[in-house]
């Protein structure tokens, strides 16, 4: 049921069938793990039992063994935080604001793309919480009736803003996940057997593809990346006001909400490609995730890295204008301080080197889009320490300047939390299907099956089946 | 049960229209994704979950304002950084937040409701084929009134894979 225009490129190539659709999705779940597989899956739980190492080994001594100090109290942890959020945003953005505008080149994409998202949630709120310190106290922040009185929590407060805003989004993030799983998953339980029929059929809550049941699923498919939609932008407003409503030169600026949200995007994208340029070749999806699609990519990260690069040189001209001087002391310090080479590696990472993607051979070399998605995935990482570290570390009394170190420990629950997100995703690619086998079927032309000679398009059909 | 097994949307989509327009008694078709319109053919009433949506963004709306005027205002105002107790403008985030959480919980949860799914449910699957790559019309048998013949003529004629009965109601 799906149109193919003669001047645009195929969304999907090599004149695919609907039972190649499922076969070829399929083919990583229906067989046994590869080689590759076990050891991408091993060395990711290795990490994560790092992460586990570390992580405990902070609650049980306690932050102490983090690098924070009276001037910097928020560094790494806060960082973490920002960096995984952020990288989560490119999953809503692709399936929810790309369903809404009509961009059908998403469908192969979105499902990894979302799987990405909750999993760079779950990192994201893992720094919440060890950043607390006390972890077993975390319900705090939640407005809960309590022993003290009932103490409510500050409404005020953009840091209980921020407890509703991830929390909700992680949880509407899974709902729509997994709504748009369920027909695959069935489409999984129809073709096994055994135990894992059982289980897929568990899931996949009685589907049975009626045209009643697809009515409503489109309606809701389309309301949830309705609310999404704004869902996504609010997030990381909200984030980017855990700094904008202080008083700290360098976060005390109107431009956050947008500026962090267009870097999330910029750095979800990065991951997104990091993922793809590997896995599409990996899972042999090159004919469902296309050259098309990284071309598509490219041009995503080039416009919101230069979104990102146009808000740093906002940022120092409106110091500028401001006349606050130590507004202005904040954005010099960033620049020539002594952690200017942070600056200057997000300049270079997130503003100047994704203009390559001006070029035609940038965004189709894919051993190239891989070294520069890994470039956006540093550069982000280090605007989000920028802005929190040297705003802090030099404040109004110059008696506690000071320099902010981060420990081993530290490093750790950060090389950790890798692993942590790439177990979630080798899980993900061994156990549900990577592309949404629903959606890519409607957007393969008809005449690919038509073999009865009985409607319009049967030549064209012809010669795509030989 | 009389069901036309296909394999092409086109087709299915061309049959199921004549069958409506000969007035056969359509008791729903199985595809493999979402085929547009359809649902228009078939006479499927539009969905009243938008209204649903609608109601339950209201009420976590309401939810939101109530909880947190209740808390700073009416039942343990606190003074911080001389804010007024009933702030409003602070309250928007997460009133917002809230009615979107509400809106995705409560419309999938009525979507689950009318579609009657729920996990672990063994529905009674019409051809396996159907979350494949196959196209199912099935067409309700009213005895003396359907003429059998000339309906499975239609599903051929139309293109179909092959033509099957069905006794069990689904």
């Amino acid at each position: 049921m799906s149109y193919e225009s003669p001047i645009r490129e195929p969304l999907v190539n090599g004149g695919k069938t609907y039972a190649d659709v499922t076969r070829d999705i399929l083919r990583p779940m229906e067989n046994k793990a590869s080689k590759g597989w076990w050891i991408g899956f091993t060395i990711s739980a290795i990490v994560l039992g790092i992460w586990i190492a570390a992580s405990t080994y902070t609650f049980l001594t306690g932050l102490g063994v983090w690098g924070l100090n009276k001037t910097v109290g928020w560094a790494f942890d806060i960082t973490n935080f920002v960096f995984w959020v952020g990288i989560g945003h490119a999953g809503t953005l692709i399936s929810a604001v790309l369903l809404l505008f009509r961009q059908k080149w998403r469908m192969s994409i979105n499902r990894s793309a979302e799987a990405m998202t909750i999993f760079a949630v779950i990192c994201a709120a893992s720094f919440i919480l060890s950043h607390m310190g006390r972890p077993w106290v975390a319900y705090w922040p939640i407005p809960l009736p309590n022993a003290f009185g009932t103490l409510w929590v500050n409404f005020n407060s953009p840091l209980v803003w921020d407890v509703f805003a991830i929390s909700t989004y992680f949880s509407v993030s899974l709902v729509f996940w997994y709504i748009g799983l369920i027909p695959d998953i069935a489409t999984t339980r129809d073709r096994a057997t055994g135990l894992r029929k059982f289980i897929y059929n568990f899931f996949s809550m009685g589907w049975n593809g009626s045209t009643r049941t697809w009515h409503r699923y489109e309606m809701i498919s389309l309301i949830l990346a309705g609310i999404s939609t704004p869902l996504v932008f609010s997030v990381h407003s909200i984030v980017s006001m855990d700094f904008a409503t202080s008083l700290v030169p360098g976060w005390h600026t109107t431009i956050f909400p947008p500026y962090f949200v267009a870097g999330a995007i910029f750095s979800g994208f990065g991951m997104v490609l990091t993922l793809l340029v590997i896995g599409r070749v990996v899972l042999k999806q090159e004919e469902y995730i296309t050259m098309g699609h990284l071309d598509a990519m490219c041009r995503v990260v080039m416009l919101t890295g230069t979104m990102v690069g146009l808000a740093y040189i906002t940022e120092f001209f409106v110091a500028a204008y401001s006349g606050v001087e130590y507004e202005q002391y904040a954005f010099i310090n960033r620049a020539s301080g002594p952690y200017w080479w942070s600056y200057w590696i997000m300049m270079g990472c997130n503003l100047i080197a994704p203009q390559v993607f001006w070029t035609k051979w940038a965004r189709s070399t894919p051993w190239f889009i891989f070294v520069m998605s890994i470039i956006v995935n540093i550069g982000m990482w280090f605007e989000r320490f920028v802005i929190i570290v040297t705003s802090l570390h030099r404040d109004f009394l110059p008696s506690s300047w000071t320099m902010y170190t981060p420990t081993f420990t530290e490093f750790m629950i950060l090389f950790g939390s890798f692993g942590l997100f790439f177990t979630l995703y080798f899980l993900f690619i061994r156990y549900l299907p990577t592309i949404n086998m629903a959606e890519v079927k409607s957007i393969i032309p008809t005449h690919s099956h038509d073999n009865h000679g009985s409607h319009a398009h049967a030549e064209k059909g012809d010669t795509v089946h030989g | 049960m009389l069901l036309g097994v296909y394999d092409n949307p086109d087709a299915t989509f061309d049959v199921t229209k004549s069958l409506k327009e000969k007035g056969y008694d359509v008791y729903d078709v199985y595809t493999p994704f979402a085929v547009h319109n359809l649902d228009r053919v078939l006479g499927v009433k539009r969905s009243r979950l938008s209204t649903a949506a609608f109601i339950f963004a209201m009420t976590g709306l309401v939810s939101a304002v109530s909880l947190q005027s209740f808390t700073s205002y009416f039942d343990w105002p606190m003074l911080i950084g001389g804010k007024p107790f009933l702030h409003i403008p602070t309250y928007i985030p997460i009133t917002f937040e809230l009615s979107i959480l509400f809106t995705a919980f409560g419309m999938v949860g009525c979507f689950f409701v009318v579609n009657k799914m729920f996990w672990g449910r063994n529905s009674d699957i019409i051809d396996l084929r159907v979350t494949d790559d196959r196209f199912v019309i099935a067409v309700n048998v009213h005895e003396g009134k359907t003429d059998v013949t000339e309906l499975s003529n239609i599903f051929v004629k139309g293109g179909a894979l092959e033509v099957r009965e069905r006794i069990n109601e689904l």
